[in-house]
Protein backbone atom coordinates (compact mmCIF):
# COMPACT_ATOMS: atom_id res chain seq x y z
CA UNK A 1 0.00 0.00 0.00
CA UNK A 2 2.72 2.46 0.97
CA UNK A 3 4.52 1.88 -2.33
CA UNK A 4 1.38 2.88 -4.17
CA UNK A 5 1.11 5.94 -1.97
CA UNK A 6 4.72 6.95 -2.60
CA UNK A 7 4.20 6.71 -6.35
CA UNK A 8 1.00 8.65 -6.06
CA UNK A 9 2.67 11.40 -4.04
CA UNK A 10 5.61 11.42 -6.44
CA UNK A 11 3.26 12.18 -9.29
CA UNK A 12 1.75 14.98 -7.25
CA UNK A 13 5.15 16.67 -7.01
CA UNK A 14 5.43 17.04 -10.78
CA UNK A 15 1.99 18.64 -11.12
CA UNK A 16 1.99 22.23 -9.81
CA UNK A 17 -0.20 22.68 -6.73
CA UNK A 18 -3.27 24.80 -7.35
CA UNK A 19 -3.88 27.89 -5.22
CA UNK A 20 -6.96 30.13 -5.17
CA UNK A 21 -5.93 33.79 -4.92
CA UNK A 22 -8.81 35.92 -3.61
CA UNK A 23 -8.32 39.67 -3.80
CA UNK A 24 -10.62 42.46 -5.03
CA UNK A 25 -7.58 44.55 -5.94
CA UNK A 26 -6.79 43.35 -9.47
CA UNK A 27 -3.21 44.65 -9.34
CA UNK A 28 -2.42 42.94 -6.01
CA UNK A 29 -4.17 39.75 -7.27
CA UNK A 30 -2.12 39.70 -10.48
CA UNK A 31 1.08 40.35 -8.55
CA UNK A 32 0.42 37.58 -5.98
CA UNK A 33 -0.43 35.20 -8.82
CA UNK A 34 2.73 36.07 -10.69
CA UNK A 35 4.85 35.40 -7.59
CA UNK A 36 3.07 32.08 -7.07
CA UNK A 37 3.58 31.06 -10.68
CA UNK A 38 7.26 31.87 -10.38
CA UNK A 39 7.44 29.67 -7.26
CA UNK A 40 5.97 26.79 -9.25
CA UNK A 41 2.32 26.96 -8.24
CA UNK A 42 -0.80 27.18 -10.41
CA UNK A 43 -2.84 30.21 -9.20
CA UNK A 44 -6.56 30.52 -9.87
CA UNK A 45 -7.81 34.09 -9.44
CA UNK A 46 -11.00 35.08 -7.62
CA UNK A 47 -12.07 38.77 -7.60
CA UNK A 48 -14.07 38.39 -4.38
CA UNK A 49 -14.82 36.08 -1.42
CA UNK A 50 -17.96 34.57 -2.90
CA UNK A 51 -16.14 33.45 -6.06
CA UNK A 52 -13.26 32.04 -3.95
CA UNK A 53 -15.75 30.03 -1.88
CA UNK A 54 -17.36 28.72 -5.06
CA UNK A 55 -13.99 27.68 -6.54
CA UNK A 56 -12.95 25.82 -3.40
CA UNK A 57 -16.28 24.04 -3.11
CA UNK A 58 -15.86 22.94 -6.75
CA UNK A 59 -12.56 21.39 -5.67
CA UNK A 60 -10.34 23.84 -7.61
CA UNK A 61 -7.68 23.97 -4.87
CA UNK A 62 -6.89 23.15 -1.25
CA UNK A 63 -4.79 26.26 -0.62
CA UNK A 64 -6.36 29.71 -0.38
CA UNK A 65 -4.41 32.98 -0.34
CA UNK A 66 -6.88 35.72 0.50
CA UNK A 67 -7.05 39.37 1.26
CA UNK A 68 -8.73 40.56 4.45
CA UNK A 69 -10.84 43.36 3.02
CA UNK A 70 -13.05 42.29 0.14
CA UNK A 71 -16.53 43.42 -0.85
CA UNK A 72 -19.33 40.95 -0.07
CA UNK A 73 -17.61 38.08 1.75
CA UNK A 74 -14.48 39.46 3.47
CA UNK A 75 -11.51 37.29 4.54
CA UNK A 76 -12.92 36.53 8.02
CA UNK A 77 -16.31 35.58 6.65
CA UNK A 78 -14.78 33.45 3.90
CA UNK A 79 -12.63 31.55 6.45
CA UNK A 80 -15.58 31.10 8.82
CA UNK A 81 -17.77 29.82 6.01
CA UNK A 82 -15.15 27.28 4.90
CA UNK A 83 -14.64 26.03 8.47
CA UNK A 84 -18.38 25.94 9.20
CA UNK A 85 -19.05 23.35 6.54
CA UNK A 86 -15.85 21.34 5.90
CA UNK A 87 -17.91 18.60 4.25
CA UNK A 88 -18.75 20.92 1.36
CA UNK A 89 -15.23 20.56 -0.10
CA UNK A 90 -12.60 17.81 -0.32
CA UNK A 91 -9.97 17.59 2.42
CA UNK A 92 -8.56 20.39 4.53
CA UNK A 93 -8.26 23.88 3.04
CA UNK A 94 -5.18 25.78 4.15
CA UNK A 95 -5.92 29.51 4.44
CA UNK A 96 -3.14 32.08 4.21
CA UNK A 97 -4.33 35.65 4.80
CA UNK A 98 -2.61 38.74 3.47
CA UNK A 99 -2.84 41.72 5.81
CA UNK A 100 -1.82 45.33 5.44
CA UNK A 101 0.54 47.04 7.90
CA UNK A 102 -2.40 48.66 9.69
CA UNK A 103 -4.38 45.42 9.96
CA UNK A 104 -2.10 43.43 12.31
CA UNK A 105 -4.62 43.69 15.12
CA UNK A 106 -7.08 41.75 12.93
CA UNK A 107 -4.94 38.61 13.18
CA UNK A 108 -6.48 37.30 16.39
CA UNK A 109 -9.97 37.59 14.95
CA UNK A 110 -8.78 35.88 11.78
CA UNK A 111 -7.28 32.99 13.75
CA UNK A 112 -10.62 32.54 15.48
CA UNK A 113 -12.36 32.54 12.10
CA UNK A 114 -10.12 29.66 11.02
CA UNK A 115 -7.21 31.28 9.16
CA UNK A 116 -4.00 29.20 9.36
CA UNK A 117 -1.27 31.70 8.55
CA UNK A 118 -0.58 35.35 7.69
CA UNK A 119 1.62 37.37 5.39
CA UNK A 120 2.11 41.10 5.58
CA UNK A 121 1.81 43.17 2.47
CA UNK A 122 3.90 44.03 0.54
CA UNK A 123 4.82 40.38 -0.04
CA UNK A 124 8.33 39.31 0.86
CA UNK A 125 9.06 36.61 -1.73
CA UNK A 126 11.46 34.51 0.40
CA UNK A 127 9.05 34.42 3.33
CA UNK A 128 6.07 33.78 1.01
CA UNK A 129 7.96 30.88 -0.58
CA UNK A 130 8.66 29.32 2.83
CA UNK A 131 5.05 29.69 3.94
CA UNK A 132 3.69 28.22 0.70
CA UNK A 133 6.09 25.32 1.06
CA UNK A 134 4.78 24.64 4.53
CA UNK A 135 1.20 24.83 3.20
CA UNK A 136 2.16 22.35 0.45
CA UNK A 137 3.63 19.98 3.01
CA UNK A 138 0.46 20.07 5.07
CA UNK A 139 -1.63 19.53 1.97
CA UNK A 140 0.42 16.53 0.90
CA UNK A 141 0.12 15.13 4.42
CA UNK A 142 -3.63 15.66 4.27
CA UNK A 143 -3.87 13.86 0.94
CA UNK A 144 -1.66 11.05 2.22
CA UNK A 145 -3.96 10.59 5.20
CA UNK A 146 -7.01 10.68 2.94
CA UNK A 147 -5.43 8.03 0.70
CA UNK A 148 -4.65 5.93 3.76
CA UNK A 149 -8.19 6.29 5.04
CA UNK A 150 -9.55 5.28 1.64
CA UNK A 151 -7.27 2.25 1.66
CA UNK A 152 -8.42 1.26 5.16
CA UNK A 153 -12.08 1.79 4.25
CA UNK A 154 -11.62 -0.41 1.17
CA UNK A 155 -9.82 -3.06 3.22
CA UNK A 156 -12.63 -2.96 5.78
CA UNK A 157 -15.21 -3.38 3.00
CA UNK A 158 -13.29 -6.35 1.59
CA UNK A 159 -13.02 -8.00 5.03
CA UNK A 160 -16.70 -7.45 5.73
CA UNK A 161 -17.64 -8.87 2.34
CA UNK A 162 -15.51 -11.93 3.16
CA UNK A 163 -17.18 -12.25 6.55
CA UNK A 164 -20.61 -12.01 4.97
CA UNK A 165 -19.65 -14.71 2.45
CA UNK A 166 -18.46 -16.87 5.37
CA UNK A 167 -21.72 -16.14 7.22
CA UNK A 168 -23.68 -17.30 4.15
CA UNK A 169 -21.66 -20.51 4.10
CA UNK A 170 -22.39 -20.94 7.80
CA UNK A 171 -26.11 -20.37 7.30
CA UNK A 172 -26.21 -22.92 4.48
CA UNK A 173 -25.15 -25.55 7.03
CA UNK A 174 -28.24 -24.82 9.12
CA UNK A 175 -31.60 -26.48 8.61
CA UNK A 176 -34.50 -24.32 7.37
CA UNK A 177 -36.57 -22.23 9.81
CA UNK A 178 -39.38 -24.78 9.66
CA UNK A 179 -39.12 -28.47 8.78
CA UNK A 180 -40.71 -31.78 9.61
CA UNK A 181 -38.58 -34.83 10.38
CA UNK A 182 -40.38 -38.04 11.20
CA UNK A 183 -43.08 -37.31 13.74
CA UNK A 184 -41.57 -33.98 14.76
CA UNK A 185 -41.93 -30.43 13.50
CA UNK A 186 -38.86 -28.20 14.04
CA UNK A 187 -38.87 -24.40 14.18
CA UNK A 188 -35.74 -22.33 14.62
CA UNK A 189 -34.10 -18.92 14.63
CA UNK A 190 -30.40 -18.07 14.41
CA UNK A 191 -28.95 -14.64 15.09
CA UNK A 192 -25.18 -13.97 15.05
CA UNK A 193 -23.99 -11.19 17.37
CA UNK A 194 -21.68 -9.89 14.63
CA UNK A 195 -22.09 -11.37 11.12
CA UNK A 196 -20.54 -14.72 12.08
CA UNK A 197 -21.76 -16.95 14.90
CA UNK A 198 -20.20 -19.50 17.25
CA UNK A 199 -23.51 -21.34 17.41
CA UNK A 200 -24.53 -24.35 15.33
CA UNK A 201 -27.46 -26.76 15.45
CA UNK A 202 -29.10 -29.51 13.45
CA UNK A 203 -31.55 -32.40 13.47
CA UNK A 204 -32.11 -35.46 11.31
CA UNK A 205 -33.87 -38.81 11.00
CA UNK A 206 -31.66 -41.64 12.27
CA UNK A 207 -33.81 -44.47 10.94
CA UNK A 208 -35.83 -46.91 13.01
CA UNK A 209 -38.26 -44.16 14.04
CA UNK A 210 -35.55 -42.14 15.79
CA UNK A 211 -34.71 -38.46 15.35
CA UNK A 212 -31.42 -36.88 16.47
CA UNK A 213 -30.91 -33.23 17.36
CA UNK A 214 -28.08 -31.08 18.67
CA UNK A 215 -27.11 -27.51 19.46
CA UNK A 216 -23.58 -26.25 20.19
CA UNK A 217 -22.30 -22.92 21.43
CA UNK A 218 -18.57 -22.34 21.02
CA UNK A 219 -17.08 -20.18 23.80
CA UNK A 220 -16.45 -16.66 22.56
CA UNK A 221 -17.78 -15.37 19.27
CA UNK A 222 -16.64 -13.89 15.97
CA UNK A 223 -14.35 -15.55 13.41
CA UNK A 224 -12.50 -17.75 15.90
CA UNK A 225 -15.64 -19.33 17.36
CA UNK A 226 -17.44 -19.54 14.03
CA UNK A 227 -14.65 -21.59 12.41
CA UNK A 228 -15.05 -24.15 15.18
CA UNK A 229 -18.84 -24.08 14.95
CA UNK A 230 -18.68 -24.66 11.18
CA UNK A 231 -16.22 -27.53 11.69
CA UNK A 232 -18.70 -29.04 14.16
CA UNK A 233 -21.57 -28.43 11.73
CA UNK A 234 -19.72 -30.45 9.09
CA UNK A 235 -18.82 -33.20 11.53
CA UNK A 236 -22.21 -33.64 13.20
CA UNK A 237 -24.09 -35.30 10.37
CA UNK A 238 -26.73 -37.97 10.27
CA UNK A 239 -24.01 -40.57 9.65
CA UNK A 240 -21.93 -39.36 12.56
CA UNK A 241 -24.98 -39.58 14.81
CA UNK A 242 -25.92 -43.02 13.55
CA UNK A 243 -22.35 -44.22 14.10
CA UNK A 244 -21.78 -42.79 17.58
CA UNK A 245 -24.99 -41.96 19.42
CA UNK A 246 -25.82 -45.57 20.42
CA UNK A 247 -24.27 -47.82 23.02
CA UNK A 248 -23.03 -51.35 22.37
CA UNK A 249 -26.57 -52.71 22.74
CA UNK A 250 -27.94 -50.19 20.24
CA UNK A 251 -29.71 -48.01 22.83
CA UNK A 252 -29.49 -44.24 22.40
CA UNK A 253 -26.53 -42.91 24.41
CA UNK A 254 -25.85 -39.27 23.45
CA UNK A 255 -23.21 -39.06 26.21
CA UNK A 256 -21.07 -41.46 24.14
CA UNK A 257 -21.19 -39.08 21.19
CA UNK A 258 -20.32 -36.10 23.39
CA UNK A 259 -17.43 -38.02 25.00
CA UNK A 260 -16.11 -38.79 21.52
CA UNK A 261 -16.20 -35.09 20.58
CA UNK A 262 -14.47 -34.27 23.86
CA UNK A 263 -11.64 -36.67 23.12
CA UNK A 264 -11.34 -35.34 19.60
CA UNK A 265 -11.21 -31.65 20.55
CA UNK A 266 -9.57 -31.57 23.98
CA UNK A 267 -5.97 -30.40 24.16
CA UNK A 268 -4.02 -29.83 27.36
CA UNK A 269 -2.88 -26.43 26.16
CA UNK A 270 -6.13 -25.65 24.35
CA UNK A 271 -8.39 -22.70 25.08
CA UNK A 272 -11.21 -23.51 22.65
CA UNK A 273 -14.17 -25.36 24.00
CA UNK A 274 -17.91 -25.53 23.52
CA UNK A 275 -21.13 -26.29 25.29
CA UNK A 276 -23.60 -28.65 23.73
CA UNK A 277 -26.96 -30.29 24.07
CA UNK A 278 -27.84 -33.32 22.00
CA UNK A 279 -30.49 -35.97 22.10
CA UNK A 280 -32.39 -38.76 20.40
CA UNK A 281 -36.19 -38.80 20.21
CA UNK A 282 -38.26 -41.90 19.68
CA UNK A 283 -41.24 -41.11 17.46
CA UNK A 284 -43.36 -43.99 18.74
CA UNK A 285 -42.93 -43.50 22.48
CA UNK A 286 -41.70 -39.93 22.78
CA UNK A 287 -38.72 -41.25 24.79
CA UNK A 288 -36.01 -38.62 24.80
CA UNK A 289 -32.40 -39.55 25.58
CA UNK A 290 -30.19 -36.51 25.94
CA UNK A 291 -26.80 -35.29 27.06
CA UNK A 292 -26.39 -31.82 28.49
CA UNK A 293 -22.80 -30.58 28.24
CA UNK A 294 -22.81 -27.11 29.79
CA UNK A 295 -25.58 -25.90 27.47
CA UNK A 296 -28.54 -24.17 29.16
CA UNK A 297 -31.33 -26.55 30.17
CA UNK A 298 -34.04 -26.76 27.49
CA UNK A 299 -37.72 -26.64 28.51
CA UNK A 300 -40.44 -29.13 27.75
CA UNK A 301 -43.69 -27.20 27.46
CA UNK A 302 -47.35 -27.81 26.85
CA UNK A 303 -49.52 -25.56 24.72
CA UNK A 304 -51.19 -24.48 27.99
CA UNK A 305 -47.88 -22.97 29.06
CA UNK A 306 -46.76 -25.55 31.65
CA UNK A 307 -42.98 -25.82 31.60
CA UNK A 308 -40.40 -28.24 32.99
CA UNK A 309 -36.67 -27.91 32.69
CA UNK A 310 -34.57 -30.73 31.19
CA UNK A 311 -31.24 -31.72 32.73
CA UNK A 312 -29.28 -30.58 35.75
CA UNK A 313 -26.08 -29.49 34.06
CA UNK A 314 -23.01 -31.22 32.70
CA UNK A 315 -19.38 -30.49 31.89
CA UNK A 316 -18.68 -28.49 28.72
CA UNK A 317 -16.86 -30.25 25.85
CA UNK A 318 -13.07 -30.01 25.44
CA UNK A 319 -12.59 -27.84 28.53
CA UNK A 320 -11.36 -30.25 31.21
CA UNK A 321 -9.14 -33.31 31.08
CA UNK A 322 -11.22 -36.52 31.00
CA UNK A 323 -14.65 -35.33 32.15
CA UNK A 324 -17.59 -37.72 32.40
CA UNK A 325 -20.78 -37.18 30.46
CA UNK A 326 -24.17 -38.58 31.33
CA UNK A 327 -27.17 -39.61 29.28
CA UNK A 328 -30.44 -38.51 30.82
CA UNK A 329 -33.89 -39.65 29.88
CA UNK A 330 -37.33 -38.07 29.84
CA UNK A 331 -40.43 -38.26 27.65
CA UNK A 332 -41.79 -35.76 25.17
CA UNK A 333 -45.46 -36.57 25.52
CA UNK A 334 -48.16 -36.08 22.93
CA UNK A 335 -48.93 -32.37 22.67
CA UNK A 336 -45.66 -31.31 24.30
CA UNK A 337 -42.78 -29.50 22.70
CA UNK A 338 -39.11 -28.93 23.49
CA UNK A 339 -37.54 -25.46 23.45
CA UNK A 340 -33.76 -25.06 23.28
CA UNK A 341 -32.20 -21.66 23.56
CA UNK A 342 -28.53 -20.58 23.73
CA UNK A 343 -27.51 -18.22 26.53
CA UNK A 344 -27.39 -15.32 24.07
CA UNK A 345 -31.02 -14.69 25.05
CA UNK A 346 -30.86 -14.65 28.85
CA UNK A 347 -27.78 -12.44 28.97
CA UNK A 348 -29.16 -9.84 26.53
CA UNK A 349 -29.31 -6.49 28.32
CA UNK A 350 -31.37 -3.35 27.83
CA UNK A 351 -29.37 -0.16 27.15
CA UNK A 352 -29.73 0.47 30.92
CA UNK A 353 -28.10 -2.91 31.71
CA UNK A 354 -31.13 -5.00 32.70
CA UNK A 355 -30.68 -8.66 31.65
CA UNK A 356 -33.46 -10.43 29.75
CA UNK A 357 -32.93 -13.40 32.05
CA UNK A 358 -34.88 -16.59 32.57
CA UNK A 359 -37.91 -14.47 33.41
CA UNK A 360 -37.84 -12.86 29.97
CA UNK A 361 -37.56 -16.27 28.33
CA UNK A 362 -40.43 -17.70 30.39
CA UNK A 363 -42.58 -14.69 29.52
CA UNK A 364 -42.06 -15.18 25.76
CA UNK A 365 -42.42 -18.96 25.92
CA UNK A 366 -45.64 -18.78 27.94
CA UNK A 367 -47.05 -15.95 25.86
CA UNK A 368 -46.59 -18.01 22.68
CA UNK A 369 -47.16 -21.51 24.07
CA UNK A 370 -50.31 -22.00 22.01
CA UNK A 371 -48.28 -21.49 18.81
CA UNK A 372 -44.90 -23.26 19.18
CA UNK A 373 -44.01 -22.58 15.54
CA UNK A 374 -43.97 -18.84 16.30
CA UNK A 375 -41.72 -19.03 19.39
CA UNK A 376 -38.33 -18.55 17.64
CA UNK A 377 -39.41 -15.46 15.71
CA UNK A 378 -41.30 -14.04 18.69
CA UNK A 379 -38.24 -14.41 20.86
CA UNK A 380 -36.05 -12.69 18.26
CA UNK A 381 -38.57 -9.84 17.99
CA UNK A 382 -38.81 -9.52 21.78
CA UNK A 383 -35.00 -9.50 22.16
CA UNK A 384 -34.67 -6.88 19.43
CA UNK A 385 -37.10 -4.68 21.37
CA UNK A 386 -35.27 -5.45 24.64
CA UNK A 387 -31.95 -4.42 23.07
CA UNK A 388 -33.60 -1.34 21.54
CA UNK A 389 -32.35 -2.51 18.14
CA UNK A 390 -28.68 -2.90 19.14
CA UNK A 391 -27.08 -6.22 18.08
CA UNK A 392 -26.81 -8.98 20.69
CA UNK A 393 -23.55 -9.38 22.65
CA UNK A 394 -23.65 -13.12 22.13
CA UNK A 395 -24.94 -15.39 19.38
CA UNK A 396 -28.48 -16.67 19.62
CA UNK A 397 -29.99 -20.01 18.65
CA UNK A 398 -33.61 -20.95 19.34
CA UNK A 399 -34.82 -24.43 18.40
CA UNK A 400 -38.35 -25.70 19.01
CA UNK A 401 -39.16 -29.36 18.50
CA UNK A 402 -42.83 -30.20 18.49
CA UNK A 403 -44.31 -33.66 18.58
CA UNK A 404 -46.84 -33.56 15.78
CA UNK A 405 -50.26 -35.10 16.47
CA UNK A 406 -50.62 -38.71 15.37
CA UNK A 407 -52.57 -39.02 12.13
CA UNK B 1 -8.12 -4.29 35.73
CA UNK B 2 -7.92 -6.82 38.59
CA UNK B 3 -7.48 -5.82 42.23
CA UNK B 4 -5.49 -8.09 44.48
CA UNK B 5 -4.91 -8.50 48.18
CA UNK B 6 -2.02 -10.64 49.29
CA UNK B 7 -1.98 -12.69 52.44
CA UNK B 8 1.49 -13.10 53.81
CA UNK B 9 0.93 -16.78 54.43
CA UNK B 10 1.80 -19.34 51.82
CA UNK B 11 1.19 -17.51 48.58
CA UNK B 12 -2.49 -16.84 49.22
CA UNK B 13 -3.85 -14.01 47.09
CA UNK B 14 -7.43 -12.77 46.78
CA UNK B 15 -8.26 -11.58 43.26
CA UNK B 16 -11.17 -9.28 42.51
CA UNK B 17 -11.78 -9.17 38.73
CA UNK B 18 -13.30 -5.67 39.21
CA UNK B 19 -15.80 -6.17 36.42
CA UNK B 20 -19.53 -6.60 36.59
CA UNK B 21 -19.57 -8.99 33.65
CA UNK B 22 -16.78 -11.51 33.04
CA UNK B 23 -17.33 -12.29 29.35
CA UNK B 24 -15.64 -12.82 25.98
CA UNK B 25 -14.98 -9.05 26.03
CA UNK B 26 -12.59 -9.14 29.00
CA UNK B 27 -11.93 -12.78 29.93
CA UNK B 28 -8.55 -12.94 28.15
CA UNK B 29 -7.26 -9.77 29.83
CA UNK B 30 -8.41 -11.11 33.19
CA UNK B 31 -6.68 -14.44 32.59
CA UNK B 32 -3.41 -12.83 31.48
CA UNK B 33 -3.36 -10.57 34.54
CA UNK B 34 -3.84 -13.50 36.90
CA UNK B 35 -1.22 -15.52 34.96
CA UNK B 36 1.23 -12.76 35.85
CA UNK B 37 0.40 -13.27 39.54
CA UNK B 38 0.96 -17.01 39.20
CA UNK B 39 4.35 -16.33 37.58
CA UNK B 40 5.04 -14.28 40.69
CA UNK B 41 4.52 -17.37 42.88
CA UNK B 42 1.08 -16.45 44.06
CA UNK B 43 -0.43 -19.82 43.32
CA UNK B 44 -3.10 -20.18 46.00
CA UNK B 45 -5.76 -17.98 44.54
CA UNK B 46 -9.17 -16.92 45.77
CA UNK B 47 -11.19 -15.49 42.87
CA UNK B 48 -13.71 -13.21 44.54
CA UNK B 49 -16.78 -13.02 42.29
CA UNK B 50 -18.87 -10.95 44.71
CA UNK B 51 -18.96 -8.00 42.32
CA UNK B 52 -19.55 -10.13 39.22
CA UNK B 53 -23.22 -10.38 38.30
CA UNK B 54 -22.74 -12.31 35.06
CA UNK B 55 -20.22 -14.80 33.69
CA UNK B 56 -20.35 -16.36 30.21
CA UNK B 57 -18.62 -19.42 28.76
CA UNK B 58 -15.46 -17.40 27.99
CA UNK B 59 -15.34 -16.33 31.65
CA UNK B 60 -15.65 -19.96 32.73
CA UNK B 61 -12.91 -20.82 30.23
CA UNK B 62 -10.64 -18.21 31.82
CA UNK B 63 -11.18 -19.65 35.32
CA UNK B 64 -10.40 -23.16 34.08
CA UNK B 65 -7.32 -21.70 32.35
CA UNK B 66 -6.11 -20.47 35.76
CA UNK B 67 -6.69 -23.88 37.26
CA UNK B 68 -4.66 -25.54 34.50
CA UNK B 69 -1.85 -22.98 34.87
CA UNK B 70 -1.60 -23.41 38.64
CA UNK B 71 -1.71 -27.19 38.21
CA UNK B 72 -0.50 -29.16 41.20
CA UNK B 73 1.61 -26.27 42.52
CA UNK B 74 -1.33 -24.58 44.14
CA UNK B 75 -5.06 -24.13 43.95
CA UNK B 76 -7.82 -21.89 42.70
CA UNK B 77 -11.02 -21.42 44.69
CA UNK B 78 -13.94 -19.06 44.17
CA UNK B 79 -16.19 -17.10 46.50
CA UNK B 80 -19.16 -14.77 46.50
CA UNK B 81 -21.14 -16.43 43.70
CA UNK B 82 -24.39 -14.56 43.03
CA UNK B 83 -27.57 -15.92 41.42
CA UNK B 84 -26.73 -15.99 37.72
CA UNK B 85 -23.05 -16.86 38.29
CA UNK B 86 -24.07 -19.69 40.62
CA UNK B 87 -26.49 -20.92 37.96
CA UNK B 88 -23.74 -20.91 35.32
CA UNK B 89 -21.44 -22.87 37.67
CA UNK B 90 -24.19 -25.42 38.15
CA UNK B 91 -25.09 -25.81 34.46
CA UNK B 92 -21.43 -26.25 33.46
CA UNK B 93 -20.66 -28.35 36.60
CA UNK B 94 -17.95 -25.93 37.62
CA UNK B 95 -19.36 -26.34 41.13
CA UNK B 96 -17.63 -29.73 41.04
CA UNK B 97 -14.38 -28.31 39.72
CA UNK B 98 -13.92 -25.30 42.01
CA UNK B 99 -14.36 -25.18 45.78
CA UNK B 100 -16.75 -22.34 46.45
CA UNK B 101 -17.04 -20.22 49.59
CA UNK B 102 -19.51 -17.66 50.87
CA UNK B 103 -17.01 -14.78 50.97
CA UNK B 104 -13.30 -14.05 50.84
CA UNK B 105 -12.78 -14.48 54.59
CA UNK B 106 -14.30 -17.96 54.49
CA UNK B 107 -12.20 -18.82 51.42
CA UNK B 108 -8.94 -17.58 52.95
CA UNK B 109 -9.71 -19.37 56.22
CA UNK B 110 -10.30 -22.61 54.33
CA UNK B 111 -7.02 -22.25 52.40
CA UNK B 112 -5.12 -21.53 55.63
CA UNK B 113 -6.63 -24.57 57.28
CA UNK B 114 -5.60 -26.78 54.39
CA UNK B 115 -2.10 -25.35 54.75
Amino acid sequence: MYDELANHEGAQESVPLKVVVADDDALQRTYTSAVLRKLGYAPIEAPDGARALELIREGAAQILVCDLEMPGLNGHELARELRRDPGAHDGYVHILMLTGQDERHERERALEAGVDDFMAKPLDTASFKARMRSAGRLLRRDRELAARNRFLAEAKDRIEADLRAAADAQRRLLPPAHATVGGYAFHSAFMPSNILSGDMFGYFALGGGLVGLYAVDVAGHGVHASLMSVALGHLLTEDFFCGHVFDAEGRPDPAALVALLDRRFYRDDGTEYFTMFCGVLDEATGAFHYCQAGYPSPCIMTTEGACRSVGRGGFPVALLPAPTFETGQTTLRQGEFLVLCSDGATEAETPAGLAFGDDGLARVFKGTADDPAAIPQNLVAELTRWRAGRPLDDDLTVLVCERTPEP
Amino acid sequence: MIKTRDHAERGICVVDPSVERLTAANATTFKEEVFALIEDHRDRLVIDLTGVSFIDSSGIGALVGLLKRVGTRGEVVVCGLSGSVQQMFKITRMDRVFSSYRDRDAAVAALLERA
